[in-house]
């Protein structure tokens, strides 16, 4: 299938009273139509603006977007409003992103409104099959988002992002507010979708073995930066950083027959904001070298279709 | 002796507008030095059940219907107020699901957990000032930021000082719940070593509750699944991974992606787990169970044992049809 999406060279820098923060610095990959990117790393390494600027709902400092071939980056207001029927986001908290005062039917009929599509009738029904699609049951159209519980609600948020028939969905963390049990049946639900309307998603989330589950390929970021990228099974098979390394060994599996041996990040993420020309994780690494504080290493394909920034990749890995 | 027995304890809050029986019927039993997991999903009422040990439920709404928490011989539902108090901190303490509402914004770290040995210890002020410290240090927090504010902290910080706090009384029960849910996974990691490492050094018994089997697996002795107020299986860690037998524990297995097998599709339970205000008849989970007859529906059902460290609430189970 065709390319969907590129982004090249993509960096997104907040203004803070320290300085520039990095949130987004020198991302670029290419998402194939159908596929699901899959993006992870710790609280605040700039998985969600990275969605966001994707999307065009944050301006990127720097860099280029492509949708379907064609250059999005500095597009006009009102071509970015059709292109937003075309890409859609669904967010973490069902809670906080449903405004409160209206129903189920109204909160998935407003993108629709605000497009101007469909009669009055239409509309209804539109809502209506939506509803069937994302599960929701048609009793449930005139209750309010409080009181259904988070499962449900973030049905709702699905249903909304469906609404315009898009093409590209970026889903921020949609089942970490979940339990397990209802997170399964989201889960499927977003697979199902996928497959039967060709869909392609970027998927963030700090869990890693959803993220294995749902993505094609798998992004690793960390302040701001990617460290490795690879296709998702082969992510979990072999890791080549030292960071993923330590990620994918702190995650505690359900299995008590799995003795994994670990690999110890000690300390806690270095701030964002200015970071010198050097490694970001260096601080953390257990492998760090010399090297590693002369410049920050280069993004680069060490197998096929397997990316790793690490000035020591080929050594730790006996590559 | 085991060192908390908890019987039939039921939890009920009651208001004009509705009866929510957030615990029905628990038995819970902890030994000394062990850590029991308690697991289940939003509503099942472990925190209910945690409130309920120390005495904390919220009054007037808060109810005890019935039940017996005999920790160390002795039933802390017959205590006085000035007994629970001693117990609270000195023998028992517990981290609260938010580490963040925990800390007092406005004291430096050094003098809260400093307040809390001063309040329990019966020691001087400079003799509990010296023991924060080195509470501190056993977390991994230098010396020199006890002097500092919790926002100066980053989270995981934040949760090691709550953990601090708690152990500063050497207390014989820890509650932890869900201490590393806002925490990234390798921060979370550091945490739970870190809970295990002081555990053992201390012989201090932990009630773990947390609705995360893979954190289960890597630090439970035992394992307590609750479902709508009741525990419906319960038996040893190897017991509960090697062979869960409630068709709701098999469906919060089943509800989790693998990390080493590839498959299509999960197999989650379908529904939700009932509201507390209008349990069903018969067996909780009878509406959401692929095995479900008719009679599940009308009969109570009884915690069971199938085998010694085993239990099960589920009659189809106990008669080997499942
Ligand atoms: N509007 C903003 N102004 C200043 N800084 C911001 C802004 N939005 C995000 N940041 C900072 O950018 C960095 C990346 O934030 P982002 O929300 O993208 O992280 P994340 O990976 O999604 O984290 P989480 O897992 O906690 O959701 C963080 O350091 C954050 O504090
Ligand atoms: N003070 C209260 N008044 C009324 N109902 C309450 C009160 N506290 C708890 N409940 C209800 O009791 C039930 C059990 O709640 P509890 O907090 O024990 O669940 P939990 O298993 O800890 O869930 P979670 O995983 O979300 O923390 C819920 O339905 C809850 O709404
Ligand atoms: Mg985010
Ligand atoms: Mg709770």
């Amino acid at each position: 299938m065709g390319e969907l999406i590129r982004v090249e060279h993509l960096k997104k820098y907040f203004n803070t009273p320290g300085g520039k923060l990095h949130a987004v610095d020198d991302v670029s990959f290419v998402i194939n139509e159908g596929d699901t990117l899959g993006v992870v790393g710790e609280s605040g390494c700039g998985k969600s603006t990275l969605g966001r600027t994707v999307l065009k709902l944050i301006e990127p400092t720097d860099g280029k977007i492509f949708y379907k071939g064609r250059d999005i980056t500095d597009i006009t207001e009102k071509e970015n409003k059709q292109l937003r029927k075309k890409m859609q986001i669904i967010f973490q908290d069902p809670y906080s992103s449903l405004n409160p005062r209206k129903t189920v039917s109204e909160l998935i009929a407003d993108p629709l409104k605000a497009f101007h599509m469909l009669d009055k009738a239409g509309r209804a029904q539109k809502v209506a099959q939506l509803m069937d699609v994302v599960g929701l049951s048609q009793r449930f159209a005139n209750s309010y988002p409080h009181e259904l519980d988070g499962g449900r609600r973030q049905r709702i948020g699905v249903a909304r992002a469906l609404s315009l028939d898009p093409e590209f969905i970026v889903c921020d963390e949609p089942v970490s507010a979940l339990d397990v049990s209802i997170q399964a049946q989201i889960l499927n639900l977003l697979q199902d979708l996928q497959r039967d309307r060709g869909l392609t998603y970027i998927f963030v989330t700090h869990d890693l073995s959803v993220v294995r589950h749902i993505s094609t390929d798998i992004l690793v970021m960390y302040i701001g930066a990617m460290v490795e990228k690879c296709g998702a099974k082969d992510l979990f098979k072999a890791p080549l950083h030292p960071y993923t390394k330590g990620l994918l060994s702190a995650i505690p599996v359900p299995n008590i027959d799995h003795v994994r041996e670990k690999v110890k990040l000690q300390g806690e993420l270095t701030s964002p904001i200015e970071p010198k020309d050097e490694c970001r994780f260096i601080a953390r690494c257990p492998y760090a070298t010399e090297a590693c504080k002369q410049h920050m290493p280069e993004f680069q394909e060490v197998a096929p279709n397997h990316f790793v920034a690490c000035h020591n990749v080929k050594t730790i890995n006996n590559m | 002796m085991s060192l908390l027995e908890i019987k039939n304890l039921s939890i009920h809050f009651v208001t004009r507008y509705s009866d929510v029986h957030a615990v029905n019927g628990v038995d819970l039993t902890i030994e000394e030095g062990k850590t029991l997991g308690l697991v289940g999903e939003t509503g099942a009422g472990k925190t209910t059940t945690a409130l309920g040990i120390l005495r904390l439920i919220q009054k007037p709404q808060g109810r005890y219907e019935s039940g017996e928490i005999i920790f160390k011989g002795k039933d802390l539902l017959k205590a006085t107020d000035d007994e629970m108090r001693s117990v609270r901190g000195n023998e028992i303490s517990m981290i609260f699901q938010d580490p963040m509402t925990a800390l007092n914004p406005i004291l430096t770290v050094g003098d809260q957990i400093a307040e809390v040995i001063h309040l329990h210890g019966k020691c001087s002020q400079a003799e509990a000032n010296e023991r924060a410290v080195k509470m501190l240090e056993m977390v991994g927090i230098r010396a020199e930021r006890a002097g500092e504010y919790p926002h100066q902290f980053s989270g995981g910080m934040k949760q090691r000082v709550v953990i601090a706090m708690a152990l500063a009384c050497n207390p014989s029960l820890l509650i932890a719940d869900e201490p590393t849910t806002a925490l990234d996974v390798t921060i979370q990691a550091q945490v739970l070593e870190m809970m295990a490492d002081l555990k053992k050094g201390r012989g201090t018994a932990m009630l773990l509750i947390t609705h995360d089997l893979g954190i289960v697996a890597e630090n439970c002795d035992d394992v307590a699944i609750m479902y709508a107020g009741e525990v419906i299986e319960y038996g040893t860690l190897e017991r509960i991974f090697h062979n869960p037998k409630h068709p709701y524990t098999l469906g919060l297995f089943g509800s989790i992606p693998s990390l080493d097998k590839d498959e299509e599709r999960l197999h989650p339970i379908e529904g939700l787990m009932p509201d507390p205000a209008a349990l069903p008849a018969g067996c909780k989970f009878h509406d959401r169970c692929a095995y479900a007859t008719d009679e599940c529906a009308s009969c109570e059902q009884e915690l069971a044992e199938m085998e010694s460290g085993h239990k099960v609430r589920c009659a189809r189970v106990m008669k080997g049809e499942i």
